[in-house]
């Protein structure tokens, strides 16, 4: 563990990252209260400069467009990391219980995961989106469908390994059950790989989250978000262009920041995260 | 040999008919049919529900999803996918131009994108750990990290709203001419392009990093060949073959690309066709979508598996 730290450390973009995504995590959480203005509430003229009261000037709305921002990265990132969550946790499980149990149940989940990987996401989110509401809870759950199989696809084959040790054929032999084989033996033993993977299908979550908002299929207005005020920002883009960067270098500073942080860790575990980042 | 490819193409036969019926059923179990989208609530709620059941009778909308199902698969199977159900027009029609035209960014961005990454990936993994190297990989994490409509619209209001060298938005129509579309596209091709180097040039480093470490490259140095020789005409076959299936697998992605920068061009492709049937519930032009881009991702990933068993005689035993 220590020379892991050692190794982390010793990387100065991966130190780039884990601050990025720090700065932002602390951001999103203390946004309440370093917000200057209820970012829901008119309060000037739109599209003021920016001034000593305004820092940022207001919205097309005349809403503080800094508060907007500070607030712009909470949904997303709730999405982003539920998605993420659920996908490296369920998908592990179900790829290393294809993995235990091969023949025809490893069939059929392998050929799922295939067809799901062939189906392009933003095609899948438009369908369901569309079908079920625009609501957080579907957003969370389709993200988390589609990010799900690149992890059954990686937990399956580190799993096909796992099952030829010789810890793992003991614990069978000794007559451990299914479910203890796989949560024992099994699961602790790719925790680091699913750590990155966590790590990876919430930076891609992010990304289909904020590009959703953007095409006006995910987040909807007046929530303040990041994907949406780029989008808005469209109107105004030969006079107020900062209403455009000022969120795009936020979105983009966070994904970047977890993909040195990731890069970095999953190097220093020995891990390649480089191949299938789909 | 013969027995492999029969083999693998025969999966990805029953892959695309498995693919056609989930997409059938994941249309099917969206709440509302055309006719819900297409009449308000206040015309449906004033109408006799005599005369609804008829229309939907008439529209075909009453049938069980089993008919249909088999209908769409035989229709399918025939590249014919009806009609839609309100205006009546041919799907094939609809899809047509918006096919040719994503096709066609789809194309001119791989024929970009694919030689520079060649030679990025292996720059950098010749100068593995060096600062050329670090220079490459950054680059790239950036790249894939930068969302599209980010890209998209900061070159928009660099090359378009403060040096005006090119239209912000796409004015062509559907049916121009292929090279009057692309003439007009120029900032739409560089958004993908920059994602796809980037994913794509990270794949290759990986694989020509792998390669140039293996002890066949190591023999090959010690009996003196020069190491342009190497790289090029020894270490890169061995990297590209295995990287093969991930790019096959980046179609996917891509293709998720193209529909966020068909809509913040407004370039008249596939994806702009899919977001307007979607939210009119044209049903069937959403399928013919749907089935079309997967059955490319399908299809390019047999490709690449049949070329690796091609290519390397190592994966034909077995």
């Amino acid at each position: 563990m220590k020379t892991v730290i050692q190794r982390i450390v010793r990387r100065p973009l991966t130190i780039v990252g884990i601050l990025l995504v720090a700065f932002h995590l602390t951001m999103a959480l203390a946004a309440p209260l370093l917000a200057p203005y209820d970012p829901f509430i008119l309060i000037g003229a739109p599209l003021e400069p920016p001034d000593a009261t305004y820092w940022l000037g207001t919205d097309a709305l005349g809403r503080d467009f800094l508060s907007r921002l500070l607030m712009g990265g909470r949904i997303s990132i709730v999405a982003a990391l539920a998605a993420g969550l659920i996908a490296s946790l369920v998908g592990g499980l179900i790829g290393l219980a294809a993995a235990y149990y091969r023949g025809l149940f490893d069939d059929i989940v392998s050929r799922l995961v295939e067809m799901n990987l062939a189906i392009p996401a933003i095609l899948f989110v438009t369908l369901f989106v569309t079908g079920f509401g625009q609501t957080l809870p579907v957003l969370i759950l389709v993200i988390s469908v589609i990010k799900m199989m690149g992890v059954i696809r990686t937990s399956r084959a580190q799993g096909i390994v796992l099952m030829e040790m010789g810890y793992v054929k003991a614990a069978r032999l000794r007559g451990e059950t299914a479910a203890s084989v796989i949560l024992r033996e099994l699961l602790p033993n790719i925790a680091d790989l699913l750590a990155v993977e966590f790590a990876m299908r919430t930076s891609s979550a992010l990304l289909l989250v904020s590009a959703l908002s953007f095409l006006g299929l995910g987040i909807s207005p007046p929530t303040p978000d990041w994907g949406l005020m780029i989008h808005d920002g469209l109107q105004s883009i030969r006079s107020e262009p900062w209403l455009i960067l000022a969120p795009a270098l936020c979105v983009s500073t966070l994904v970047v920041g977890i993909n040195f942080a990731v890069e970095g860790i999953s190097d220093a575990l020995g891990l390649e995260a480089a191949r299938g980042a789909a | 040999m013969i027995g492999a490819i029969l083999r693998r193409t025969g999966l990805s036969l029953l892959t695309l008919v498995l693919l056609a019926i989930y997409i059938f059923l994941a249309t099917e179990v969206l709440p509302g049919d055309a006719l819900d989208v297409s009449l308000s609530a206040d015309e449906i709620s004033q109408m006799p529900p005599a005369q609804l059941a008829k229309m939907k009778h008439e529209l075909g909308l009453d049938r069980p999803a089993y008919e249909r199902l088999g209908e769409f698969l035989l229709g399918a199977a025939r590249l014919d996918f009806g009609r839609t159900v309100m205006t009546k027009a041919r799907v094939v029609d609809i899809v047509a131009y918006p096919l040719r035209n994503s096709l066609l960014l789809a194309g001119t961005v791989i024929v970009i994108a694919f030689p520079l990454s060649l030679m990025l990936g292996v720059a950098a993994a010749c100068r593995y750990r060096r600062p050329v190297d670090t220079l490459v990989s950054v680059g790239a994490i950036i790249g894939y990290s930068v969302p599209e409509f980010v890209t998209g619209t900061v070159l928009v209001m660099l090359f378009a709203v403060a040096w005006p060298l090119f239209p912000a938005t796409i004015t062509a129509s559907t049916s121009d001419p292929a090279l009057v579309l692309l003439a007009a596209a120029p900032l739409a091709v560089a958004t993908i392009v920059i994602g796809s180097i980037a994913y794509l040039t990270r794949i290759l480093r990986v694989g020509m990093v792998e390669a140039l470490s293996t002890d066949f490259v190591e023999r090959l140095r010690l009996t003196g060949i020069p190491e342009w020789r190497i790289v090029l005409l020894h270490a890169l076959p061995a990297a590209v073959i295995p990287s093969l299936t991930a790019m096959a697998l980046y179609a996917a992605a891509m293709v998720s690309g193209l529909v966020v920068v068909e809509l913040v061009f407004a370039y008249p492709g596939l994806g702009q066709e899919l977001v307007r049937a979607v939210t009119r519930r044209e049903v069937h032009v959403v399928q013919v979508i749907a089935l079309f881009s997967a059955s490319v991702v399908v299809v390019l990933n047999l490709a690449a598996d049949l070329m690796i068993l091609a290519l390397d005689p190592r994966t034909r035993r077995r």
